[in-house]
């Protein structure tokens, strides 16, 4: 038997399908023609989270990080894993018009560079080549992540954008070397400029709230700092005029990376003030000591309107930082998350 | 949140009017009640503004600001909370300069200056939770439990027209033209309705006074429309796409228009017009440029599925923008009044534009041609005002019908569309607005030459039919009212409520209005209206033509 599902978006849109028990609710929106933000559709990205306000279910397999116990508790799902066992209403955090109508196709584009820029993190930079559908135009908002794609090596990876939307076609990225990722090894290895790589369209809600006036904290664990910077350099040619603090944390002075980036920035935008946090520094490191959890917990302390909180870095860095805030008083619906996977 | 200013407003038992976090048409309560204040600073400007006037002192900045201001509170124009805090903000700056222009002229002749209260006194507050309760002051239904439902409507309809001329005003200011007269006027206006007024008799006469300020505006507009445009002529507009890369103009800026068409020329790009765009193409300035190449899409209820198909960028100059898909947010620009939070804004330079038309990739082959005529403007149409007149008195023209004004989602909507199909023969059909997307690419035919479905052009146009209409009745000797002329106005914002009050305050009676009665047109206040023009509300197609076509007989 199916059952019916009510998905309600965060603008109070409602859309309704029914969904057999052995197919996922992701597969059963889509066969219902309502393409819900999802890249993965494997339980390891986490950009179809949604929260099961009623009804029972399971989930598949996915990776415990993206979905802490507590979540669960409260009943937050990822809709590509989940099966129901009755009618179901889920909430979505995004809006109505982020629901596409087709699924969008993955895009070609040729690596213009990669490039080790500081410990253990890569800048790889792309250029979209031209298709008929799109021409060479690349669109996404800032805070937004696409999955990277190297199928002769069944390669398959999501990084957040850390360029803001250009019409030149150009995506950039910043990606923290694992010692035993395959990614990383591709990177190291394999990928040299010139040679293909595939971009699935921009996916995921993290970004800035609009209609919000105040004040904003963006907290970024390592190559975290790639939406922070993309977000950063819309405000700057926007003239948008929310005051900001930017906490970057990284573990030790070698890697701190994107310093004239984030210079030129704090020239571009007056109310910007950056700190970089480092977590084990050397004898001779003047700036913030400690990680950016415990800087926005002294920053939290003395602010006097308190602000909107982005945290976008390891689960751990995450999970610290959203206690911290929701401890000085800030309503979790203004604290928005992106965890690395 | 409580507002009613538009056609789609929430209609319900318990009472008219969109008073939940998100209107109908997708603004949120802020931004609804940042409105509210906005328009209630530029009462303040205009209280000071007409005081200064009176001892010859104007401010050209205020004047500009104040249109420009209420333009940006049209429905479908503005979306931006943030971007009402500044306007506020900016208001509150002007109103003090024109208070001190006022005290400096008076003080200098020797008048003691008068202390003014309500918005001319008014103190902004610093932040957008502060603004947000001050704004209950600007809130249209605020003193509804003293004054009665009948007052407060009467109100926002004289406010709500005062918008609209506003907006036809701007664009005229765009054009470089302005009077002297109607800022004068609109002043005048706007002091009254800052002092809360309460007799239902002067707010009529309130409202006729707008009407009349609004004709003048549309006879500014079209001066410089057809000043700098050329006046406009029957042409060919083309309704399919060509290959090429490709931006698409919406709203009804002729000015932004031109801009983009300067800018855009030997780039390789093709524009196209959208929407209230269309009679573009009549104006022999804009059809010079060859790279305007047609006009794309229904009207503008239609848009997100229109936007989504087109391979180009979007540029929305006025009214009408509804919340830009995911698909094409980032390909959409504003410019002017309008605004929505996380869309580029757009300065006179449109360079970001032209960078997402080429980046993009355009459409990838001709269609086949389809056109649609435009462009029988008051010029074109007295043009043969000998011909229209001999077949009015031979009888191979019955009857006239004007359909001008609005379309809109609701399915009531069709009925312009039964009006304008089952209209006989021997009828002439004259559109203007954005209405006529819905039946404009039907064959009508003609009658001896003259094409029986005359398109005017935008709503503003509707100074041209007046200008036809007037001709007509003094080739017959007769009043307006007397002509085999009947007039179906579809509304839906606020400039279609200051063309109404236009033709009310000529006197013109029995015009049909749909497809819903305003919201704020109380019961007691329709009665007056039915009264004196004899409004009527839409009935079925089929019984409204032969009422209107009884009375030509």
């Amino acid at each position: 038997m199916s059952y019916a599902i009510t998905l309600t978006t965060h603008d109070n849109q409602q859309i309704d399908f029914t969904c057999e028990p052995d197919q996922t609710v992701q597969e059963a929106a889509e066969e219902a023609g309502f393409f819900l933000p999802a890249l993965c559709k494997v339980g390891s990205c986490g950009s179809c989270l949604g929260r099961c306000t009623e009804g029972d279910y399971h989930l598949d397999r996915y990776s415990p990080s993206l979905l802490p116990e507590n979540a669960r508790e409260h009943g937050d799902i990822l809709v590509c894993r989940t099966h129901p066992h009755s009618d179901l209403h889920i909430t979505a955090p995004y809006n109505a018009a982020q629901i596409q109508s087709a699924e969008n196709a993955l895009r070609d584009a040729e690596i213009v560079s990669v490039e080790l820029i500081a410990e253990r993190t890569t800048r790889l930079v792309l250029q979209l080549l031209p298709d008929p559908e799109h021409g060479i135009a690349f669109e996404f908002e800032p805070g937004q992540f696409v999955e990277l794609e190297v199928p002769e090596l069944n390669l398959k990876r999501a990084y957040s954008i850390a360029n803001t939307p250009n019409w030149a076609g150009r995506l950039e990225f910043l990606i923290r070397l694992q010692p035993l990722g395959q990614f990383s090894s591709y990177l190291q290895e394999t990928a040299k400029a010139g040679q293909h790589i595939q971009v699935s369209a921009a996916s995921g809600t993290f970004g800035v709230q609009e209609q919000s006036l105040a004040p904003r904290c963006f907290v970024a664990g390592g190559t975290g700092l790639a939406p922070f910077l993309s977000i950063l350099q819309r405000m700057a040619d926007w003239g948008e005029d929310h005051p900001t603090q930017l906490f970057v944390g990284v573990n030790n002075e070698q890697e701190i990376f994107c310093q004239d980036e984030l210079a030129a920035l704090e020239q571009a935008i007056p109310q910007l003030k950056v700190d970089i946090c480092v977590w084990k520094p050397s004898a001779t490191w003047t700036g913030f000591c400690g990680t950016p959890a415990d800087a926005l917990r002294a920053y939290l302390a003395n602010a006097d309107v308190l602000p909107d909180v982005f945290l976008c870095g390891p689960p751990l860095l995450v999970e610290a930082a959203t206690h911290i805030a929701v401890d000085a008083g800030i309503n979790p619906e203004r604290i928005f998350c992106e965890r690395f996977a | 949140m409580f507002c009613y200013q538009c056609e789609q407003t929430t209609r319900s038992e318990s009472g008219d009017g969109c008073a939940t976090a998100k209107g109908v048409c997708g603004k949120d309560s802020a931004t609804a009640d940042l409105q509210d204040l906005l328009v209630y600073a530029i009462k303040g400007i205009a209280q000071y503004a007409k005081r200064a006037r009176a001892l010859g002192k104007t401010d050209k900045a205020a004047d500009g600001f104040i249109l420009f201001g209420l333009f940006t509170t049209l429905t479908n124009v503005n979306f931006t909370a943030s971007r009402f805090v500044s306007l506020v903000m900016e208001a509150a700056q002007h109103r003090d300069r024109v208070k001190a222009l006022y005290e400096a002229a008076a003080q200098e002749q020797g008048i003691t200056p008068e202390i003014l209260t309500g918005a001319a006194a008014w103190i902004p507050a610093t932040t957008q939770a502060e603004l947000l309760i001050q704004s209950k002051l600007g809130a249209m239904n605020k003193d509804a439990d003293t004054v009665g439902e009948d007052i407060v409507g009467l109100r926002a309809m004289m406010i709500y027209g005062i918008k609209g001329l506003a907006a036809y005003a701007h664009h005229a200011h765009a054009l470089g033209y302005e009077d002297e007269e109607i800022y004068a006027r609109l002043e005048t206006a706007l002091d009254f309705l800052a002092n809360d007024p309460t007799d239902a008799g002067e707010l009529l006469t309130g409202n006729l006074e707008v009407g009349a300020i609004n004709l003048k505006v549309m006879e500014l507009l079209d001066a410089a429309n057809t000043g700098r445009f050329g006046q406009q002529e029957p042409a060919n507009a083309r309704i399919s796409h060509v290959k090429g890369k490709a931006i698409l103009v919406s709203g009804h800026d002729l000015q932004d228009l031109y801009t983009i068409l300067e800018q855009t020329k030997d780039k390789g790009i093709n524009v196209y017009t959208h929407g209230e765009l269309l009679p573009a193409h009549a104006y022999p300035k804009l059809r010079s440029y060859s790279h305007l190449v047609g006009n794309y899409g229904g009207a503008w209820q239609n848009q997100n599925a229109d936007f989504a198909a087109f391979p180009g960028a979007i540029v929305m100059t006025s009214n009408c923008l509804i919340e830009p898909a995911a698909s094409y947010r980032q390909r959409i620009f504003t410019a002017g009044p309008v605004g929505w939070q996380g869309v580029r804004h757009i300065t006179d330079d449109f360079t970001p534009v032209i960078q997402a038309a080429l980046a993009l990739a355009g459409f990838q082959e001709d269609e086949p041609e389809r056109t649609l005529t435009v462009g029988f403007g008051h010029h074109a149409v007295l043009g043969v005002a000998d011909k229209v007149i001999d077949a009015v008195k031979s009888g191979a023209i019955k009857h006239f019908f004007l359909i001008g004004g609005c379309d809109g989602a609701a399915p009531g909507r069709n009925y312009y569309t039964d009006v304008a199909e089952m209209a006989p023969k021997d009828t002439v059909v004259m559109t203007l607005g954005c209405g006529k997307y819905r039946f404009h690419e039907h064959d009508f035919g003609n009658i001896g030459g003259i094409p029986r479905l005359l398109d005017i052009g935008q709503c503003n146009d509707a100074y041209s039919a007046i200008q036809i209409a007037s001709a007509l009745a003094g080739a017959f000797e007769c009043g307006v009212n007397d002509l085999p002329l009947s007039l179906m106005i579809s509304w839906f914002e606020q400039k279609a409520v200051a063309v109404l009050l236009s033709l009310l305050s000529l006197g013109i009676r029995g015009i049909h209005l749909g497809p819903t009665l305003p919201a704020f047109l109380t019961p007691s206040v329709l009665a007056i209206l039915v009264e004196k023009f004899d409004i009527r509300a839409n009935g079925e197609p089929a019984d409204d033509l032969a009422m209107a076509l009884n009375k030509a007989a």
